[in-house]
């Protein structure tokens, strides 16, 4: 397959989009758009509508109201939909009797794909192996490779994935990662769900944060990050230094004080300008997963 | 759709069926099934059955040598390719397939028209395969009998390729049954049940209050008018009326389907 202009990413835009199933409303208005060029992580806690999202951006969920589209287009408007968006959902949708390879060249004969293409995506995702098996005696994290694969298959623009690191162990994790950003780095599109924040924290740009089917959060990760967190001191002197930040809230440690919602820079100037020794000054890491249990409302 | 797309959905969905081993699986079956029928219509034709029922044509007839070449391999072949037609939209369903599937052709019209066309294919094959086995195995019986295989006889050979067209609108049927109802289990049920024991008394009741133009329209008694031109049985529709009845139960409960049920969320 020739690496053509399609392989330029489309922004995903949801607007509006809602959800009901009989009484059950399992999206509720949720807008959020997703940029190419960066990874995107798609986030919530379980039955947040995650799943719901993406399978009505990729056509196979009627939306009660609103639209999910892809450059513009619905996903059943797409000429080469394989070509333009490559999805990944949960990794039990293979016929356990079919090979992987023979499950990838369904799809390639389908898309119109040249039949390269299958013995390309099958080294890619490195189940190479394995691919004349059947899937039915795959573990999740080859399943997961498959389904990355079909994804890769039309060399597509914008990349879909369900919670794609699930069952992957650390080594298939750290390949995931990096090829997750390699993808981006082209210029693609790369939206990634997942409810563990944890798993995607280093691979992800930006986020997006939804609960009860409704956007919470959307924003970069540094600036979800950011903001007023907390500073470990090391000090032989905690009384003196305390004294000098007597309007921040401090608490004593073993070593020294912790002083919540300042920085580094403001706590070394104040010692400096008080003359209290100061050995050592850490950023307290923000626990981003409590933030994002905080904004999901679930109790921690 | 331009033409090169469509011939890439019909060969991928020849893809599935050959992929999996279910497809040799039933062949075996109608092969097997097709080889118990070529035998016994050998082995009885002519004879008394008793019971004060009609004795069957006698071995040295043409009517016979149809019976035993072209009707036992629709007997033995159409339930096999009908399972075949079934499982091949159902399948999708049962092992959540049907999401690649609509993924890589999102107008799902296009996804059953491209089902239709490979099982029709793979189901006339089907009835080739059943053809061989009865002229085998039957062919044998004859010929122990004492009688001439009798490849010449009168209308054998059209009426062999209309029962290897009627084998093959069974597994079309299949797809129109499986478009309806997307449960494997409750599809084949309900369709072996029909054809085993509705449709057969059905027949009887409406024969007997000479009904017997509503009969004639009968799947099963459609595909005999493909497959036993002249038979001295039944009065059956004229062969090529036939074929359009079977063509036309697989289209309408395929449509029937596609409004029903295609369009649904795959979730």
């Amino acid at each position: 397959m020739e690496p053509s202009g399609q392989s330029i990413g489309h922004p995903i835009e949801v607007v509006g989009l809602t959800k009901r199933f009989g009484a059950v409303s399992a999206l509720d208005e949720l807008t959020f758009s997703v940029r190419p060029g960066v990874v995107t992580g798609f986030l919530g806690p379980n039955g947040a509508g995650k799943t719901t999202t993406l399978r009505c951006l990729l056509g196979l969920v009627a939306p009660t109201s609103g639209r999910a589209t892809v450059g513009g287009r619905h996903y059943r408007d797409l000429e080469h939909p394989l070509d333009t968006v490559g999805a990944a959902l949960e990794a039990a949708s293979f016929h356990p009797g079919r090979s992987a390879r023979a499950h990838l060249q369904v799809m390639a004969l389908a898309a119109g794909h040249h039949s390269d293409r299958v013995d390309q995506v099958v080294e890619q995702v490195g189940l190479g192996a394995y691919a004349d098996r059947r899937v039915g005696g795959y573990s999740l994290g080859m399943r997961q490779r498959l389904a990355l694969a079909q994804a890769l298959l039309g060399d597509p623009g914008v990349l879909v994935l369900d919670e794609p690191a699930n069952g992957l162990d650390p080594a298939g994790i750290a390949w995931l990662r990096q090829l997750l950003r390699a993808l981006a780095a082209e210029g693609r599109t790369v939206l990634v769900s997942s409810h563990v924040l944890g798993e995607v924290q280093q691979t992800v740009d930006e986020v997006v944060v939804i609960a009860r089917g409704r956007l919470v959060r959307q924003d970069t990760l540094a600036s979800l990050e950011g903001g007023p967190g907390a500073v470990l001191v090391r000090t032989p002197t905690p009384g003196p230094l305390a004294e000098a930040l007597g309007h921040l809230s401090v608490s004593r440690t073993a070593d020294g004080l912790r002083v919540e919602g300042t920085t580094t820079d403001e706590v070394g100037h104040l010692a400096h300008q008080h003359g209290v020794e100061v050995l050592e000054l850490t950023a307290e890491a923000s626990d981003l997963e409590q933030i994002f249990l905080d904004l999901t409302g679930e109790p921690s | 759709m331009n033409a090169s797309a469509g011939v890439g959905l019909v060969r991928s969905e020849l893809r599935k069926i050959s992929s999996t081993r279910l497809w040799w699986g039933l062949l075996v079956g109608a092969v097997v099934y097709t080889a118990i029928q070529a035998a016994a219509n050998a082995a009885l034709a002519g004879r008394d059955p008793g019971g004060g029922q009609p004795a069957t044509a006698a071995l040295g007839t043409a009517e016979a040598i149809r019976a035993v070449y072209a009707g036992s391999a629709f007997q033995g072949g159409y339930i096999f390719a009908m399972i075949l037609g079934i499982t091949g939209m159902t399948g999708e369903y049962r092992y959540q397939t049907i999401t690649p599937t609509f993924l890589a052709t999102p107008r799902r019209s296009r996804v059953v028209l491209a089902k239709m066309a490979a099982h029709l294919g793979v189901g006339v094959g089907y009835g080739l395969v059943a053809v061989l086995a009865a002229l085998l195995v039957g062919g044998s019986v004859v010929l122990v009998r004492g009688h001439d295989p009798g490849f010449g006889a009168d209308r054998l050979w059209p009426s062999i390729g209309l029962a290897v067209v009627a084998v093959g609108l069974w597994a079309l049927l299949g797809i129109g049954i499986g478009t309806l109802l997307r449960n494997q289990v409750l599809a084949v049920l309900v369709a072996v049940f029909v054809t085993f024991l509705v449709e057969p008394i059905a027949t009887f009741v409406l024969a007997a209050n000479d009904l017997g133009g509503v009969v004639r329209w009968l799947p099963t008694n459609a595909s005999a008018a493909l497959t036993s031109p002249g038979s001295s049985l039944l009065d059956y529709q004229p062969w090529w009326a036939g074929g359009l009845a079977l063509l036309g139960y697989a289209v309408v409960l395929a449509a029937l389907g596609m409004r029903l049920s295609t369009h649904r969320d795959v979730t």
